[in-house]
């Protein structure tokens, strides 16, 4: 019995993991924290995978799993806490790093996300995911119009790092 | 099309990291968490037991002590007083029992951080509760000390007020000294471990306002 509950859990993993596998991204910097993390993760899955009903969709249950470990369970090791800064270096925009070019940009902004802080990298995860504000105050525990508006200063709050 | 449209749409496209076999993953569904709730938990059993041991320890290994705490403490008080410490520890097991069990990592984050907070301002009260309870039979000892101990009587009968005055006075220094030690210690383990968890509840918090 618990083999089989063992068996579709893995199998339910093995085809969602790319979820965990982008909150990790949003929230670790280097590889050994990204498996740290994800490790956490599936703990905490596993953990509560016995109470999962299927009444939501498996991947809708791990969004909230993985992003309650990310922000509140999981405590950063060691290692993780040393290299906080992004690739090591604090980040600094400077206005003429953004040039034009669509890759240029997307990594300046993939450095940016990495700035905020951890709830504004929830939202932000969510909302790339392209998750519904009703989901996302859901998920997160706050009314639909503060989601918004959280959102909205999280967009105005990017610009600047970006336009210094 | 603004900042994070143009990330979303990079976003789904790329693979991050090497995916994980079946084979990865199944390890790791034996591996032990190393989340917050689970050291919470740790300490709040420590600290049950720290107390327990502290209260308890003296009264089985120490003659002395036992013969003092029954000098003063007549038979029924000192009965009442155990049935009462053992009631309360009962108490807090059962309330630390029903606030970890109200913990859900499947809650809303705003209300997994809630009860997580409400379990460590159980494990608090019960560390206030004691610190209380030391201080006040600290105190009673002190009381009883100064009127039936005749080593302190005769030591008051020979230096008067300033005798008395220097027995309370240093009491209460070490008493308020523990206390507050220990008070700091505690702080500082829960400050450290909940420091990330405040400081993000506060921010969903502001988000109230």
């Amino acid at each position: 019995m618990k083999n089989e509950l063992e068996q579709n859990f893995v199998e339910l993993l093995e085809k969602h993991q790319n979820i965990i596998h982008k909150v990790c991204r949003l929230y670790t910097n280097n590889y050994d924290a990204h498996n740290d993390l994800f490790q956490e993760i599936t703990i905490q899955l596993w953990k509560a995978y016995p109470k999962f009903r299927g009444d939501s969709k498996f991947s809708t249950w791990m969004y909230r799993v993985g992003l309650n470990t990310a922000i509140t369970l999981y405590r950063k090791s060691k290692r993780t806490i040393t290299t906080q800064d992004f690739e090591g270096v604090s980040f600094k925009m400077k206005s003429e790093e953004y040039d034009d070019t669509e890759e240029q940009q997307l990594k300046v902004l993939y450095k940016a996300v990495h700035q905020l802080n951890d709830i504004e990298k929830a939202l932000v995860f969510l909302y790339l995911e392209d998750k519904d504000y009703r989901e996302i105050s859901e998920t997160m525990g706050i009314s639909e119009v503060n989601a918004r508006v959280k959102m909205n200063r999280i967009k105005k709050k990017l610009r600047t790092i970006l336009n210094p | 099309m603004d900042e994070l449209d143009l990330l979303k749409k990079d976003w789904n496209k790329k693979e991050t990291h090497d995916k994980l076999s079946a084979k990865d993953i199944l390890p790791m569904l034996n591996k032990k968490s190393s989340s917050i709730v689970k050291l919470l938990f740790y300490i709040s059993v420590a600290e049950l037991f720290f107390w327990i041991l502290i209260n308890s320890i003296p009264y089985f290994l120490s003659d002395s002590y036992r013969e003092r705490m029954n000098m003063v403490y007549s038979d029924s008080a000192l009965v009442g007083l155990t049935i009462f410490s053992y009631a309360v520890i009962l108490l807090f097991i059962f309330l630390l029992y029903n606030s970890y069990k109200s913990i859900s990592v499947t809650d809303s984050a705003k209300r997994l951080m809630e009860t997580i907070i409400r379990t460590r301002k159980v494990i608090k009260y019960y560390v206030l509760y004691n610190l209380i309870m030391a201080g006040v039979s600290m105190i009673i000892g002190v009381y009883y000390s100064l009127h039936n101990d005749p080593e302190a009587v005769s030591f008051i009968e020979k230096t008067g007020d300033k005798g008395m005055m220097i027995i309370i006075g240093l009491s209460v220094i070490f008493t308020g000294v523990l206390v507050v030690v220990i008070w700091l210690f505690y702080k500082l383990i829960y400050g450290l471990l909940l420091k990330r968890l405040n400081r993000n509840y506060k921010e969903l918090k502001k988000l109230e306002v």
